[in-house]
């Protein structure tokens, strides 16, 4: 029998008829207030902020036992000075500058400023020259075949080895510690950018292309949001690796920043000064890195953390 | 629409393998498929767990590239995907970064179909009513569970109104009181709209109800086994005669022992 008379035009109609029948059919589910407003509770608030209250009361009580061992204890302040002389040392250096003209600044601010500038700038480049050469090497299989021998071995080598290259062809110039801080952080972001193109899920490409994506879109509407969180643990590891990159540049060679400052304190037996200074590169690190952690769950809050 | 005359796909001696490179072997998945399926028509396959089912259709689509014979759209070798064919994927492939509404459009930013900003507002309404999704417009797929982002998958491969539907297991994580409302849907939209379905599935209730001839595939190498012809007058989903008749019984119990046959295989081992 041919399909067609299977299917004969009484039993289209009837088929109509019925259809328009089932369209009554109202499912139970139509109610629309299917997510429920769960307002302020206390549970609520607590676990919103219950991360900082835990870590604000775990700092105090630390620096509070710093400051009692080393009030009542026998503890030599060379070694370790107070709490307190540490934050005052923080407080006063970060809010004063050095006067006009002046050969050496003893302001955290100044040092801290020249740091810092550095390596944003070191970052913004590693990131220019990263995410790029990162997505064209997951995307290029003879980019990739011709730059990967590189990448890696650069990037297994103990970028402090390249210290005294460098301050060899720059001197001890400012462009000198920024290439460090370039180098140090720039192997994180194209080898995250890279993973992040070549672990695209398959599906998620194939669906594209059903639906009619070139290759371009295929770039800019899959592989390029899926690869996006990748970037940021990328900039999140090149930043540590940066910062890092910050401290041996100026430590080997350097009239400022906040190396060369931890050096000249220890070595004028300034230690307060000394820790405020690693304080400060603490807390200059985790805000940054925090930052980067607060960006990837606006930018990608389908990677859920989990709490085991 | 009733069934017309006219082949819309055409396999012919379709061969797929894939490369083990591992191994340095070749997986032959399905072996010289010759299935012609005309407009309008409701084909359903079925077949064990591995047998080449998805492969099948991911070949009409153009996703993969076949190693022998032809697979024909309307007289032409299908080389790339296209926009009129759509396709419901047996993982949901849903991008994790859009919202269920910005999913279901996706197809519109990628395409241009001709249709008007009015039209497509409301077609993505429809669908997500179809789909009983509506007032999840603004929630991302991790928010949802696996039966949701399925019927996600199916609306937005509705949106697009293609001309060929290829439904991967479609509704195979949604519950039975839900499943059997959206098989009506599906047997509404098909004979309304005139659309040709190719459907996968491992339910034999849901392939008996919703084909016009349920194709049944072998296992390794994949072969069309035989062709069951489904005579019941449609719609059959809201008929209760259907499911009580001797016929259905028959019809069943003969799928089933293709089937099984088949799947003994797979769990012996080659
Ligand atoms: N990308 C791939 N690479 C290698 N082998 C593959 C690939 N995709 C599928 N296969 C193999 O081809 C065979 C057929 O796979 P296919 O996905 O078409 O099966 P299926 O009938 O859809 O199975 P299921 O019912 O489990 O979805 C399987 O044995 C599988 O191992
Ligand atoms: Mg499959």
């Amino acid at each position: 029998m041919e399909l067609s008379q299977r299917r004969s035009n009484a039993d289209y109609e009837r088929g109509i008829e019925m259809a328009k029948a089932t369209e009554q059919i109202q499912y139970e589910t139509d109610d629309p207030n299917r997510i429920q407003d769960v307002g302020w509770t206390f549970k609520e608030v607590w676990r919103r902020t219950r991360g900082f209250v835990v870590t604000s009361v775990n700092l105090i009580i630390f620096f509070i036992l710093w400051e009692i061992v080393t009030t009542y204890g026998n503890i030599n302040s060379l070694f370790l000075p107070k709490a307190s002389a540490m934050f005052q040392e923080l407080w006063v250096g970060m809010t004063t500058r050095a006067p006009e003209g002046a050969v050496f600044s003893g302001s955290i601010l100044d040092h801290f400023l020249h740091s810092f500038t550095n390596l944003m700038t070191g970052l913004a480049i590693a990131m220019a020259i990263g995410i790029p050469g990162g997505l064209l090497m997951g995307g290029n299989k003879y980019v990739e075949s011709i730059l990967s021998p590189y990448v890696w071995a650069l990037a297994s080598l103990p970028r402090i080895a390249l210290v005294p290259l460098f301050i060899l062809f720059l001197g001890f110039t400012t462009t000198m510690q920024v290439t460090i801080i370039v180098i140090s952080a720039v192997f994180p972001i194209v080898i995250n950018a890279w993973a992040g193109v070549k672990t695209t899920e398959k599906s998620l490409l194939a669906a594209a292309k059903v639906f009619g994506a070139n290759r371009v879109q295929l770039y800019y509407k899959v592989v390029l949001p899926y690869t996006l969180p990748f970037i940021i643990s990328g900039i999140q590891q090149g930043i540590g690796r940066g910062l890092i990159g910050v401290v041996i540049a100026e430590l080997f060679g350097g009239s400022n920043g906040l190396g060369y400052l931890i050096q000249r304190s220890a070595d004028t037996f300034n230690t307060a000064m000394t820790f405020a200074v690693l304080l400060l590169l603490i807390v200059m690190s985790l805000s940054l890195i925090n930052f980067t952690r607060w960006l990837e769950a606006k930018v990608a809050p389908w990677r859920n953390v989990n709490h085991l | 629409m009733p069934i017309s005359n006219e082949n819309i796909i055409v396999a012919d001696n379709l061969t797929i393998s894939y490369d083990l490179h591992r191994e340095r072997k070749k997986l032959i998945a399905l072996q010289d498929i010759n299935l012609e399926i005309k407009k309008g028509e409701f084909v359903v396959l079925v077949g064990p767990s591995g047998c080449g089912k998805t492969s099948f259709i991911n070949a009409v689509s153009g996703l993969i590239p076949k190693s022998g014979g032809s697979v024909k759209v309307r007289g032409e070798e299908v080389t790339a995907p296209g926009p009129d064919r759509a396709m419901v994927f047996q993982d949901y492939a849903l991008l994790p970064w859009r919202t269920v509404e910005s999913n279901i459009r996706l197809p519109y930013e990628l395409q241009n179909l001709g249709i008007s900003e009015e039209e497509k507002k409301q077609r993505v309404k429809n669908c997500l009513e179809l789909v009983d999704l509506a007032g999840f417009e603004k929630s991302f797929p991790y928010e949802l569970s696996g039966g949701m982002k399925q019927r996600v998958g199916i609306a937005r491969a509705l949106a697009t109104n293609p001309d060929i539907l290829l439904a991967d297991e479609p509704f195979a994580a949604i519950d039975a009181m839900t499943r059997e409302a959206m098989q009506a849907e599906m047997e509404r939209i098909v004979m309304e709209t005139g659309q040709t379905c190719v459907f996968i599935t491992h339910s034999i209730d849901e392939a008996i109800l919703l084909g016009d001839r349920v194709v049944v595939i072998s296992y390794r190498p994949g072969k069309i086994k035989e062709i069951v012809n489904i005579d019941f007058p449609r719609p059959r989903m809201n008929n209760s005669e259907v499911k009580i008749s001797k016929t259905y019984a028959e019809l069943r119990d003969h799928i089933w022992n293709l089937v099984k046959d088949e799947a003994m295989q797979t769990t012996r081992g080659e």
